[in-house]
């Protein structure tokens, strides 16, 4: 499994979207359950799913899927298919 | 729509519809306001025009809650007794430095609908609008701004407040109210750091009262349980099993749900779903919630509720137990059998996540090839829940 499809298989389960709605460029304006308790469920699952903890400032400057995975690459996890 | 029909303002977000608000507000005309999901989700809304008598087409106002029972409720206030309330949380709030409200919840949730919207509009004060944490960000930077602020939060969000924004001190905060849900005691050090300026208080109420009715400097006790002493002109009693009942002069007036509408006698005694103990020198402790119905993260949730929505969506059999999180909220687990498809799973989340918000939905969900059943053919939740060879589907990550 890749990792853009282990991200997928977190975005869908944390925001419960429809597998074919997922896209790495979604923003969360664009995910209506995308809530404070979700960017926590996030956070949680990138942790488990990746060995990776958001800080704090990392956490909250999160504002799509585009930025976990910037936040990922610099930690060395590629996203390339 | 006659000329003194019920307008129905749906709230999309911060900052939308904000001059349509002030204009209802002003306006003879009693308006509804409600998030546009919880308007999908109670069909019967579109009939308000018919249900609501012509006496409450004036002057009222109406919020949407899932009251006691967890089902979709319209609770219907007079205008004029909901200013009164405001100006009397001004007083016994010791609001008067209070130069800003930060508002973080939705301003369809009474709580922030009265403590921060009404209240600053009463009281001439400005009102900061926020999405809350879902855009932490902005939140925290209207904190950094704060203006001797006031900021109304649930409970549940102090540990956010910490996780979010860690060590960060606000000064610009002077007034720290929780309500829905249970109050954050052992927060307090935490909280007292992050707001060195700040009155902490214990605003405890619900939807039917509009929605407060007592009050806790957080200095006056030790316990989260604690919710202080009545406001004044509002009087409370326990019911025979313990039930909390209340009387207040800012109470709803009448109600709307899908069984009609329903006018509250003036000198009734309202339930909400609470069971309370009182303590002597006017005070009370919360002890805990009647029946299925919890909170979770400040949100009502009713389970059968809930179970009525899994039905639509599968055929097959089904359980829940109730479980904590690793945060101690409460929540539940919904167990299915027999093991649903990957599409049978797949509708139900679908159905989750258009109907219910996230603090409805199972903390798991598992299966098993058959359930324990009680002599009365309901699942067992108990056996259930010590099962062996039950399946994970699904799970929260909180």
């Amino acid at each position: 499994m890749t990792n853009t499809e282990k991200l997928k298989d977190l975005v869908v389960d944390v925001f419960l979207i429809d597998p074919k709605e997922f896209r790495v460029d979604l923003k969360r304006e664009q995910i209506e359950t995308w809530d404070s308790l979700g960017v926590v469920s996030l956070a949680v699952g990138v942790q488990e799913t990746f060995g990776q903890h958001f800080t704090q400032d990392e956490a909250i400057g999160i504002t799509g899927i585009p930025d976990v995975i910037k936040v990922l690459e610099a930690r060395g996890i590629s996203f390339d298919a | 729509m006659t000329a003194t029909g019920v307008v129905m303002l749906i709230e999309r977000g911060p900052r939308e519809n904000m001059a349509d608000l002030e204009r209802h507000w002003a306006s003879a005309r009693t308006f509804a306001y409600v998030q546009e999901k919880s308007a999908a989700a109670a069909p019967w809304l579109s009939g308000i025009q018919e249900q609501i008598p012509a006496p409450y087409r004036e002057n009222h106002f109406c919020l949407l809650t899932s009251g006691s029972t967890g089902a979709p409720k319209l609770v219907i206030g007079r205008k004029h007794n909901s200013e009164e309330l405001a100006r009397v949380l001004h007083r016994v709030q010791d609001s008067e430095p209070v130069r800003e409200t930060i508002v973080s919840l939705p301003l369809t949730y009474c709580y922030a609908f009265v403590n921060q919207w009404l209240w600053s509009r009463v009281m001439h004060r400005r009102l900061v609008l926020t999405s809350g944490f879902a855009k932490a960000e902005i939140f925290r930077e209207a904190l950094r701004r704060a203006d001797n602020a006031m900021i109304c939060l649930v409970g549940p969000q102090a540990a956010l407040l910490r996780n979010m924004f860690g060590a960060e001190r606000f000064p610009g905060v002077i007034r720290l109210h929780f309500a829905g849900g249970r109050f954050p005691q052992e927060q307090l050090p935490a909280l007292r750091e992050m707001f060195p300026n700040a009155a902490i208080f214990n605003n405890y109420g619900c939807a039917e009262a509009l929605p407060r009715l007592t009050l806790r400097r957080a200095e006056d006790g030790d316990a989260a349980s604690d919710i202080g002493s009545p406001l004044p002109g509002v009087h409370l009693k326990s019911g025979p099993a313990g039930e909390l009942l209340f009387r207040s002069p800012y109470r709803s007036v009448a109600q709307l749900d899908s069984h009609g509408f329903r006018q509250i006698a003036p000198h009734e005694w309202i339930p909400n779903g609470d069971l309370v103990r009182y303590e002597g020198n006017g005070r009370w402790q919360l002890v805990g919630r009647a029946g299925e119905v919890f909170k979770r993260y400040g949100e009502k949730i009713a389970l059968q509720q809930v179970i009525s929505t899994v039905n639509r969506q599968w055929s097959g059999q089904i359980g829940y137990y109730r479980e904590k999180d690793a945060a101690g909220e409460d929540g539940y687990v919904l167990l299915l059998s027999p093991q649903p498809s990957e599409e049978n799973l797949r509708g139900l989340m679908r159905v989750f996540r258009s109907s219910h918000p996230r603090t409805h939905w199972p903390l798991r969900i598992e299966s098993a090839a058959v359930l324990p059943l009680n002599s009365n053919g309901k699942v067992d939740s108990l056996a259930a829940q010590s099962m062996e060879h039950r399946s994970l589907l699904w799970r929260q990550r909180i």
